[in-house]
């Protein structure tokens, strides 16, 4: 008799408020034990031709099996380089494409060298290597496609190329000596306090590369080292200050895939809901950016694991704003990106508490500020949308209850506007850049206004959310500078200069000076100023007691396609006047 | 435990004290059921990435 996994209410409560502890973990990795049996399970149902790679495919279930009944298959089960796999797997063959099955075969035999148990297997042999996940790879040298491995407890046989004692095949710590045909998959050992977080360094597995450009195949000079270190001042910040994630984390996760950002100052991390336990991420440009990566993408490692065992969103084509994103993001991803950034305001709370450098107080207050803002009401038009399930609407009123604990915490005034101002900054531009509005209706506006007729009132034209972008609209220069002044305040003090008249004029407070040069700008220019129009929203919002500053932060799209409307009139192009006729 | 008093139902069999071999042979039972369920989540979502990219 089957049945199915559980949660308790109490594991469930605990994850949707941001944390889960090891309880949880554990929860959420015996589900995932049994989903990776059963993809497996569906693959081998599906795998039943002459094919090699099929052929391979079953002996590593065979070979999964014995390792079963001797419990040494958990290991496996555990792998993120697995569950990465199976879900290539199961949709090659559903199409009917068998490549890349017998990758289970070298699956099966790490598990089993790993272990001790002793097999003969098949294995493809790629680029002169056998790649065993999770341990490292044998160099051989052969023309063949395939090579056999053979184990009888203690040592392996490559072949018959050469023979290696199987203990010796494990991930490389850095502390032993060279093993010959032998390398192992870096492994870092960070230690603070007493707690050790093992982690490997998986640079060039494939099925783990998220799409996204990964480490080149070999290590540069050094970069394996400054890696191990980063990773270990990285732990000493998140056990020392952010326990609640780092002792679950250390649990969970245990891949880390190192990736090549395309600019300098990018940064790029990413998750799969295929793979738990491996997060992947560009080089973190200090210990604490790396600390707060981990955190956030830990968050989606345990709310992937989550949702695959308890859906809680509803299939939808709805798409919503993301306070983080700028592009309209479907339910789930939301969900994503809610939680993600719970975590990340848990972070930046601790955080604030510690620093000492002023700039890396401003840093944390501010990130604190912003994030924790928009959990709630983005969790609430998650809610309004209608997209998510009974489970889903239990998860997301924890998740307001949690929000509202952290926005009740006291934050100086100077970062609550500088978040404020960057949410803002954000939001007009999603806004005009996603945000479709009906073109006759805004004509028919257009027209009124031109003729002097009375504004429309509260009847205003429909709109909805578009994928594509509907206005062309960057962010910036001024977008990268509201940011930089709290994330890297020393390189906002170098680049500020940089800024045009009035983005000048608004970075520095000038608010009437720089609302004065952003409605010049406006109204010379016969060509569209959407980052003059947000300069102005901004402006406005800088000012206490602007009475047009609210129609601009929530109707900025509708005025200015009424604007563009209204040709070359220079009585007509004041976009104040336009915002006073039409509130 | 939950509002309603229960735990939660997950969709996943819980398959950890199952021998491999005897998979096969549960055709009819919920494992079928949640197979079927999760080759539809996996047709209607995919396995979405979660990336995030900033840049000063």
């Amino acid at each position: 008799m089957i049945t199915e996994h559980r949660l308790p209410w109490a594991e469930f409560e605990s994850l949707a408020a941001g944390a889960g502890g090891l309880d949880a973990i554990g929860s959420l990795r015996n589900g995932q034990r049994s989903l990776h049996t059963m993809l497996l399970h569906m693959i081998s149902r599906l795998a039943t031709g002459a094919d090699p790679e099929a052929a391979a495919f079953r002996d590593g279930w065979e070979l999964l099996g014995r390792l079963q009944l001797e419990g040494a298959h958990d290991w496996l089960l555990d792998l993120p380089h697995l569950g990465g796999w199976a879900h290539y797997g199961l949709a090659g063959i559903e199409d009917g494409n068998v490549k890349g099955l017998s990758h289970f075969a070298v699956m099966a035999a790490a598990a089993a060298i790993r272990s001790g148990t002793p097999f003969e297997l098949g294995v493809p042999v790629r680029d002169g290597r056998v790649v065993l996940p999770g341990l490292g790879f044998l160099e051989v040298t052969t023309d063949s496609r395939w090579i056999r491995l053979r184990c009888d407890g203690d040592t392996v046989n490559v072949g018959g190329h050469f023979e290696a004692d199987r203990r010796l095949l494990v991930p490389d710590d850095g502390s032993g000596p060279p093993v010959p045909h032998w390398s192992g998959t870096p492994l870092v050992r960070a230690v603070a306090d007493g707690l050790t977080w093992q982690v490997l360094l998986e640079a060039e597995y494939p099925y783990l590369d998220y799409r996204l450009p990964p480490m080149p195949a070999q290590w540069a000079a050094g970069a394996l080292e400054k890696w191990r270190k980063r990773i270990q001042l990285a732990w000493e910040v998140l056990i020392r200050h952010h326990s609640w994630a780092a002792v679950p984390m250390a649990n969970a996760v245990s891949v880390v895939v190192p990736l090549v950002a395309e600019r300098k100052n990018d940064r790029i991390s990413a998750t799969s809901p295929a793979a738990f336990g491996a997060i992947a991420t560009s080089w973190p440009p200090d210990p604490v950016i790396m600390a707060e990566t981990m955190v956030h993408e830990f968050q989606h490692v345990k709310l992937g694991a989550l949702m695959s065992l308890i859906p809680l969103t509803e299939p939808s084509d709805k798409l919503e704003y993301a306070p983080w994103r700028l592009d309209p993001r479907p339910a789930d991803a939301l969900l994503h990106g809610i939680y993600a950034h719970l975590g990340i305001a848990l972070f930046w709370g601790a955080q604030q508490e510690i620093e000492t450098d002023p700039d890396d107080i401003l840093r944390a207050r501010v990130q604190y500020a912003r994030w924790r803002s928009v959990i709630e009401p983005t969790t609430r038009a998650l809610m309004q949308a209608g997209c998510l399930t009974e489970d889903g609407r239990r998860f997301a009123d924890r998740l307001c209850v949690r929000a509202a604990e952290l926005t009740a915490v006291p934050v100086p005034g100077t970062a609550l506007s500088m978040a404020a101002e960057a949410a803002l900054d954000h939001r007009l531009t999603w806004q005009l850049r996603h945000q479709a509005i009906d073109v006759g209706a805004t004509a028919d506006l257009a027209s009124a206004y031109r003729r002097g007729e009375p504004g429309p009132g509260p009847e205003l034209p429909r709109s909805w959310t578009d994928r594509r972008d509907v206005r062309p609209v960057e962010a910036g220069l001024r977008s990268r500078l509201l940011a930089m002044r709290y994330l890297t305040p020393g390189r906002y003090r170098k680049k500020v200069e940089k800024a045009d008249h009035a983005d000048g004029l608004l970075l520095a407070g000038k608010s009437k000076k720089a609302i004065r040069a952003y409605r010049d700008r406006i109204i010379s220019s016969l060509d569209p100023q959407p980052a003059a129009w947000i300069g102005l929203a901004l402006a406005l919002n800088q000012v206490p007691d602007e009475p047009f500053k609210n129609i601009f932060a929530t109707q900025l799209a509708l005025i200015f396609d009424i604007h563009g409307h209204l040709g070359s009139e220079d009585g007509l192009r004041d976009p104040i006047h336009l915002a006073r006729w039409l509130t | 435990m939950n509002s309603d008093g229960k735990d939660l139902r997950t969709i996943i069999p819980d398959l950890r004290e199952i021998p491999l071999a005897e998979l096969a042979k549960l055709g009819g039972s919920p494992l079928a059921q949640s197979i079927t369920l999760y080759r539809k989540r996996l047709q209607d979502q995919r396995v979405p990435r979660n990336s995030f990219q900033a840049g000063t």
